[in-house]
C-alpha cells in the first residue's frame, strides 16, 4: 500500500525526483520530494495512522493527475472553447457574420478571401465560412458525443454480460462482435447508411452502431480483471446478487478505460462523420457539416485554398482534443501510479 | 448446545484440463453454537476449498461438490438451496473474512458504506441507518475516531485496519457463524495478536461461531475449542484443542507442532520442519497421502488409505498405526496457553 503522500505525486511532474531543480523557498515533503508550491501540498500532514482524512474519491485522485498533464488541459480547454462557441453561435455569429445558410448571389459575394466582414471568407454560394465553421461544430459534437453515447450503452451491456457471466454467453457475444470488427468500418458504416437513408440521425446511429464490439472488448477484459479481485469474492461472501455484484461492484472499478476508450472514440466518430459527409453518404446539405464543406471545397481547392483550410483545421485540432484528453486520462485513472 | 453446521462427506473436486483436483475429499465435522473450530494445514490441503464449500462460492464452472456430500446448516441443506435463499444465508447467518485485507475492501467505496452494506441488504436498513451502525461496528472493531474514519476509502486503512474493518462488515448482521480464512496471515505478528484478541472479545460477546482457517497453529491456540488438521483434502486428525496439541495421534500433525516456534523452550533452538512437498492434488500417493514425508512410514501405508478412526472419545486419527498405544509423541506440545 502506498503511503497516503504517495498519491501527490505524479510521473509527469518534472520536479516530482529532480532535487537539483528545487528552487529557493520551495517546500519538501515528508518523502523529501520537492513540492513546487504550497497548492500541492497534503490537505492533512501524514501523520499517524489515525489521522483523519477528508478522504479522496478515485475521481478526486485523477483529477488531480489531470491538472498537472498540460496537453490533456490543452485540449479540454480546447474543447469547452468550441461548445462555448458554438452553442453561443446565434447571439453573435449569426448578427455579426450572418446566417450559415443564407447565400449572397450578387455578384463577387462569392468565394471572397478572408477580410474583416468575412473572417474566413465566402465559400462559392457566398456563405460565410466562419458561421458555417461554427455552427458545423454542433453537428460534428453532437454526432461524436451521441454516437459514442450509443457505442457505449451498447459496449457496456455486452461487455458486463460476457465477461460477468463467462461460458456461453461469452463466446456468443464476442463472436458476433468479431463479425462486426471483419468488415472495413467506413465501408460497414456506408453500407448501413445505404439501408436506412443519408441523414444526420442516421449518421450517428450507423457510428453507435459500428463502435460497440471495441467497447464491448476493453470493458469486458476490464472486468474480468476487476472480478480476479478479493473484494469481488467478499462482496459475493456478502450475500449481493448478480445484479448488485455487476454495477455496484465491478462496474464501478472497471469503468476507467472506457472512459478513456470512450473519449479517444470522440474524436474517431467525428471523423468518421466528417468522412461520411465528404461522401455524400452523411450530413445533407445545406447543413453545415465539416466533412460536407471539405466535401464542397474540393473542386475549388486551388482556387479558394481557406475554404478547405478552416473546416480541415476544425476537424484536427477537435479531433486531437479528444484525442488528448483522452491520453490524459489514461494516466490520470491509471490505478497503477497510485502505488 | 445445538449443532448448527454440519458437513457430511463434503467431496468438492475441481475439473482441470490437467486431471481432476480433488481438492477436498470427504471431510466431516460438526459446529456448535459459539464454538470455534480451527481448520489446521499446509497450502493446498483444502482448508480454503472446505468454507467457500461451506458459502456455495465454488465456482460452478469447474468445481464439483460430490453427489453425497452434504452440509447442514441448522438442520437444513445448503446444498440443494436455490441461489435466492443462499443468498440470503451469505453475509447475514454466515460470515466470511478473507485472507488479504488489502485487497479485500472495494477500492471506490468509503469504508463506512461497506461496512454498513449487508445491514441494506440484509436487514432492510436505509443506508443512513446502516451508516449509522457502520459507525457502531467500526467502533467496536476499535477503530479510533469511527465516525471520521468511516468517511475515509480503504486506501487511507493500514493494513491491521482494513481487517477490523472487514471484521466489523463480517459481523454486521450479527451471523451464527463467522468463517476466517486466514484472518492474520498478511499481517504484521504484533498486529497478529490483536486481531486474534479482538476476535476472542467479540466471540465473548455476539456469541458467534467462528471457524478458524490456518496454516499456524500458534493462531489457533488460544482461542480453538477444537482443531482439524487436514491434508491433501482430507482429515488426518480431529479433536479438542486440548488433545491435538497435547495429545496429538497423527505423524503430521507432530510435524506440524515440531516446526512451531516456541518460547517456552530455550535449549531447542532448531526448528524440525517437515521434508518434501505437499503432494499433487491430481496425483495424491498411493495408499496414505503423507507416506511420501512420514518418518514412521511402512510398506503398509504405501497401499492403504487410513481412515478416520476414533481413537480415544471424541479425538480421531487417520493413521493406520494410531490405535497402538505406544505410537505416541508426549514431548510435543503447544507454544500457547489451550483454550
Amino acid at each position: 500500500m502506498s503511503d497516503r503522500d504517495d498519491l501527490h505525486h505524479d510521473a509527469h511532474d518534472p520536479h516530482s525526483h529532480d532535487k537539483s531543480r528545487l528552487e529557493h523557498g520551495d517546500i519538501e515533503d515528508v518523502a523529501g520530494h520537492p513540492v513546487k508550491d504550497q497548492a500541492q501540498l497534503l490537505p492533512v500532514p501524514p501523520t499517524d495512522e489515525f489521522a483523519t482524512g477528508g478522504g479522496r474519491t478515485l475521481w478526486g485522485d485523477a483529477w488531480y493527475r489531470l491538472r498537472k498533464n498540460k496537453l490533456a488541459i490543452a485540449g479540454l480547454i480546447w474543447v469547452i472553447f468550441i461548445i462555448a462557441v458554438t452553442l453561443s453561435a446565434d447571439l453573435w455569429v449569426k448578427p455579426i457574420f450572418g446566417d450559415p445558410l443564407s447565400m449572397d448571389t450578387t455578384v463577387g459575394a462569392n468565394l471572397q478571401p478572408p477580410s474583416a466582414d468575412h473572417l474566413m471568407g465566402t465559400d462559392k454560394l457566398g456563405r460565410d465560412v466562419f458561421a458555417r465553421v461554427v455552427y458545423g461544430a454542433r453537428i460534428s459534437l453532437t454526432v461524436g458525443v451521441i454516437a459514442v453515447a450509443i457505442s457505449v450503452a451498447i459496449g457496456l451491456i455486452m461487455g458486463a454480460l460476457s465477461g460477468y457471466f463467462g461460458g456461453i454467453l461469452d463466446t456468443l457475444i464476442m463472436r458476433g462482435a468479431d463479425v462486426f470488427l471483419a468488415f472495413p468500418y467506413v465501408l460497414f458504416a456506408i453500407a448501413l447508411i445505404a439501408v436506412l437513408g443519408p441523414s444526420y440521425r442516421n449518421v450517428f446511429i450507423a457510428i453507435g452502431i459500428l463502435g460497440w464490439p471495441s467497447i464491448a472488448r476493453v470493458f469486458r477484459s476490464s472486468i474480468l480483471s476487476v472480478k480476479e479481485n478479493e473484494y469481488i469474492d467478499a462482496a459475493r461472501a456478502m450475500g449481493a446478487g448478480h445484479m448488485r455484484m455487476i454495477f455496484r461492484h465491478i462496474m464501478p472499478n472497471a469503468v476507467a478505460p472506457i472512459i478513456v476508450y470512450g473519449t479517444m472514440s470522440i474524436g474517431g466518430a467525428i471523423i468518421t462523420e466528417a468522412a461520411l459527409s465528404f461522401l455524400g453518404m452523411g450530413v445533407q446539405p445545406p447543413t453545415p457539416s465539416w466533412g460536407l464543406m471539405l466535401s464542397d471545397a474540393r473542386p475549388l481547392m486551388v482556387r479558394a485554398p481557406w475554404l478547405m483550410l478552416w473546416p480541415g483545421f476544425a476537424i484536427l485540432t477537435t479531433v486531437l482534443a479528444f484525442v488528448l484528453m483522452g491520453d490524459g486520462l489514461r494516466d490520470a485513472l491509471d490505478v497503477k501510479m497510485k502505488d | 448446545m445445538s449443532t448448527l453446521l454440519e458437513v457430511r462427506n463434503l467431496k468438492t473436486h475441481f475439473h482441470t484440463r490437467d486431471g481432476v483436483v480433488k481438492a477436498v475429499d470427504g471431510v466431516n465435522f460438526s459446529l456448535e453454537a459459539g464454538q470455534t473450530l480451527a481448520v489446521v494445514g499446509e497450502s493446498g490441503s483444502g482448508k480454503s476449498v472446505t468454507a467457500l464449500s461451506i458459502m456455495r462460492l465454488i465456482p460452478e464452472s469447474t468445481g464439483v461438490i460430490g453427489a453425497d456430500s452434504d452440509i447442514l446448516f441448522k438442520g437444513e441443506s445448503i446444498l440443494s438451496m436455490d441461489d435466492v435463499s443462499m443468498r440470503s444465508i451469505r453475509g447475514d447467518r454466515i460470515a466470511m473474512i478473507f485472507q488479504d485485507p488489502m485487497t479485500s475492501l472495494n477500492p471506490v467505496y468509503r469504508v463506512g458504506r461497506q461496512v454498513g452494506e449487508s445491514l441494506v441488504l440484509h436487514k432492510g436498513l436505509k443506508k443512513k441507518e446502516a451508516d449509522e451502525r457502520a459507525v457502531e461496528l467500526l467502533d467496536m472493531v476499535g477503530i479510533p475516531h469511527a465516525r471520521e474514519r468511516a468517511r475515509d476509502y480503504p486506501h487511507q486503512f493500514s493494513g491491521g485496519m482494513r481487517q477490523r474493518a472487514m471484521i466489523a462488515m463480517a459481523l454486521a448482521c450479527d451471523p451464527d457463524i463467522l468463517i476466517a480464512d486466514e484472518p492474520t496471515t498478511a499481517l504484521d505478528v504484533t498486529i497478529q495478536a490483536q486481531i486474534l484478541e479482538l476476535m476472542i472479545a467479540l466471540q465473548e460477546r455476539t456469541g458467534t461461531a467462528i471457524i478458524m482457517i490456518t496454516h499456524d497453529l500458534g493462531v489457533v491456540a488460544d482461542m480453538a475449542n477444537d482443531v482439524m488438521v487436514m491434508y491433501a483434502g482430507k482429515q488426518v486428525e480431529y479433536g479438542t484443542a486440548e488433545d491435538v496439541f497435547y495429545r496429538p495421534l497423527h505423524p503430521y500433525t507432530w510435524g506440524l507442532l515440531e516446526s512451531l516456534p516456541r518460547h517456552d523452550v530455550s535449549d531447542k533452538g532448531v526448528l524440525v520442519p517437515i521434508t518434501g512437498q505437499p503432494p499433487s492434488l491430481i496425483n495424491v500417493p498411493d495408499g496414505c497421502a503423507f507416506h511420501p514425508r512420514c518418518p514412521y512410514a511402512k510398506e503398509i501405508c504405501h497401499t492403504t488409505v487410513p481412515s478416520l478412526e476414533s481413537i480415544e472419545d471424541g479425538h480421531s486419527s487417520a493413521c493406520l498405526f494410531s490405535q497402538d498405544p505406544s505410537f505416541r509423541r508426549d514431548e510435543v506440545s503447544p507454544s500457547g496457553e489451550v483454550a
